[in-house]
């Protein structure tokens, strides 16, 4: 399965882009990788859908500023697109606060958010958790970023991220067990 | 073993890396882990589509200056302030030297300097220093009030002509009706005496004095700089008059006995305001009368091969250094000031900035939380 990975994967030695490459194959690269971040995110994939698209709109715009030497492509994107998610969230929380029994409906009106394929109980287990928590499993599970560019992206430690993983990853398993029982 | 025993941060690590798992906890793990990579999750079409679309290259837009240009930008403006410094030392270190008589001088300072060992006013620079005495500027005796600034390096042949000439400069500042404010001898058992003098000479008779006092000895250097001091003298003399009407104008209104007993009082502290700023005035206009009539000469008295500790500058380069320096420390004065002006508000930036951001770090964790 880490070949889903396979292509942006080669990108995440911060040393091996001497060179710079340009936007486009970055976006090609990266599109996939940003989408399954934004939806394990959000849990919304068409809120998810709108970010990445925000996303690539924003670092189009910022690319000038983009520095191989300081972190891969991946880890940059990643970096936007949690800041564009985090404008979500915010606004996200004030809809919500206005129209609370709406919010409330649509988020349960929500099926198979995180991918076609994955089983049931693990689908239902993610639902559970927080978004922080979703976040750390995208960016080291499924985008396979290393423990120092996933701390980047979350501005937090190294440690503080490694423990956030193993908290959310046995917080699946006792859910996943939950629903077995 | 329960089905959530706790794996160590290393282990997990290992697991995402690929390693085999070795107990049943990190089995349940490792399947967790190959089952949320199992999920299909690719980017829908049209968001495919929007993305690669090709676009335009944005405008270049305006961005702050970096961390990286600041660290050029700053050793750039320590070099344009060391430069300015030098280019001001250049300048203000006089060209040809050639002196401007006195009594051109019309409220400005000016300046004569060098190794003075030519004849008249003339500063001839890099001329070995002549046992015949220089002749002192043409300094004549103002009819506007000007102050006169002078230093004089003389060279005298040993320690016994160094003491001689010491009395006999005070003598001559006395003689002329002046004094010597300070004298400083220092004759060392090793190396050459010197001897600092301060003197203070009456402006009709800095002439004489200079000429005389450069005839002690060998004139090694001379500086005279005169400040045109009339202009401050009829602005405080203006501002006296007007003080003084005024304060008779207040005197006139308080005689009244009708006078409302409220303005009465109004009247007295405007009176005794007037009255101290007519002698805060009138002490002035006496300083600037005193600087004007008296002329301000240091002299440096010093046996051969002696170090002197000069307030003089021996030749351009000496000047140069001298006035670099303290262009140098003026842009350090006023860099300071700024830095005090602005410092403060520097800090409630920092402050309100570091709260900011730790607000919007506790929002998004609340947020992400949630």
């Amino acid at each position: 399965m880490k070949g889903v990975n396979a292509a942006s994967t080669s990108l995440d030695p911060p040393h091996a882009l001497a060179a710079r490459p340009s936007f486009d194959e970055v976006a090609a690269e990266q599109l996939d990788a940003v989408y399954r971040y934004l939806v394990y995110l959000t849990g919304d994939r068409s809120a998810a859908e709108d970010l990445a698209a925000e996303t690539f709109e924003k670092a189009f715009r910022m690319w000038r500023r983009f520095d191989p030497r300081r972190g891969t492509p991946r880890t940059w994107l990643c970096r936007i697109a949690r800041s564009v998610a985090i404008d979500w969230f915010r606004a996200e929380s004030r809809r919500r606060k206005r129209e609370e029994t709406y919010a409330r409906d649509l988020a349960e009106t929500e099926d198979a958010a995180f991918g076609d394929g994955l089983p049931e109980q693990l689908e239902l287990a993610l639902r559970e958790l927080s978004p922080a928590e979703r976040e750390v499993v995208a960016l080291r599970v499924l985008l396979e970023l290393d423990g120092p560019s996933a701390a980047r992206v979350l501005g937090i430690s190294q440690t503080a991220c490694s423990t956030r993983l193993s908290r959310a990853l046995q917080r699946l398993e006792e859910r996943i067990g939950d629903v077995r029982d | 073993m329960s089905a959530t025993d706790a794996i160590s941060n290393e282990r997990l690590e290992a697991l995402l890396r690929g390693d085999r798992p070795r107990t049943d906890g990190e089995e349940r793990r490792a399947a967790l882990l190959d089952g949320l990579r199992a999920a299909r999750l690719r980017a829908p079409e049209p968001l495919r589509v929007q993305v690669l679309a090709p676009r335009a290259a944005p405008k270049p837009r305006f961005a702050l200056p970096s961390r990286r240009l600041a660290l050029v930008v700053l050793p750039a403006a320590a070099a344009v302030a060391v430069g300015a410094a030098v280019v001001h030392g250049f300048v203000g270190s006089g060209g040809s030297g050639k002196p401007v008589p006195v009594a051109e001088s019309q409220g400005a300072l000016r300046t004569w300097s060098g190794a003075a060992a030519g004849s008249g006013a003339t500063v001839s620079h890099g001329a070995a220093p002549s046992a015949v005495p220089a002749k002192t500027p043409n300094i004549d005796v103002p009819s506007r009030l000007q102050h006169t600034a002078a230093s004089l390096t003389v060279r005298v042949p040993d320690d016994d002509a160094l003491s001689k000439a010491t009395t006999q400069a005070t003598r001559i500042a006395t003689s002329l009706g002046g004094y010597a404010q300070s004298v400083v001898y220092r004759s060392p058992q090793s190396g050459g005496g010197t001897s600092s003098l301060e003197l203070r000479v009456p402006a009709q008779n800095v002439r004489t004095a200079l000429t005389r006092l450069a005839a002690l000895g060998t004139l090694e250097s001379q500086q005279v700089s005169v400040q045109d001091l009339q202009h401050a003298f009829a602005v405080q003399t203006a501002q006296i008059a007007q003080l003084r009407r005024s304060i008779a104008a207040l005197r006139q209104a308080l005689r009244d006995p009708s006078l409302p007993d409220a303005q009465r009082v109004l009247l007295k502290i405007r009176l005794a305001e007037q009255q101290r700023a007519l002698a805060q005035r009138l002490h002035a206009r006496t300083g600037t009368v005193a600087a004007g009539t008296t002329s301000r000469i240091s002299l440096v008295l010093s046996t051969s091969g002696a170090v002197v500790p000069v307030a003089t500058h021996h030749g351009r380069l000496g000047r140069m250094v001298h006035s670099a320096l303290r262009f140098l420390a003026l842009e350090a004065t006023v860099a300071l000031y700024v830095l005090i002006v602005i410092g403060p508000f520097a800090v409630l930036a920092a402050l309100a900035w570091a709260l900011n951001r730790a607000r919007r770090r506790r929002e998004e964790r609340r947020l992400l939380a949630a």
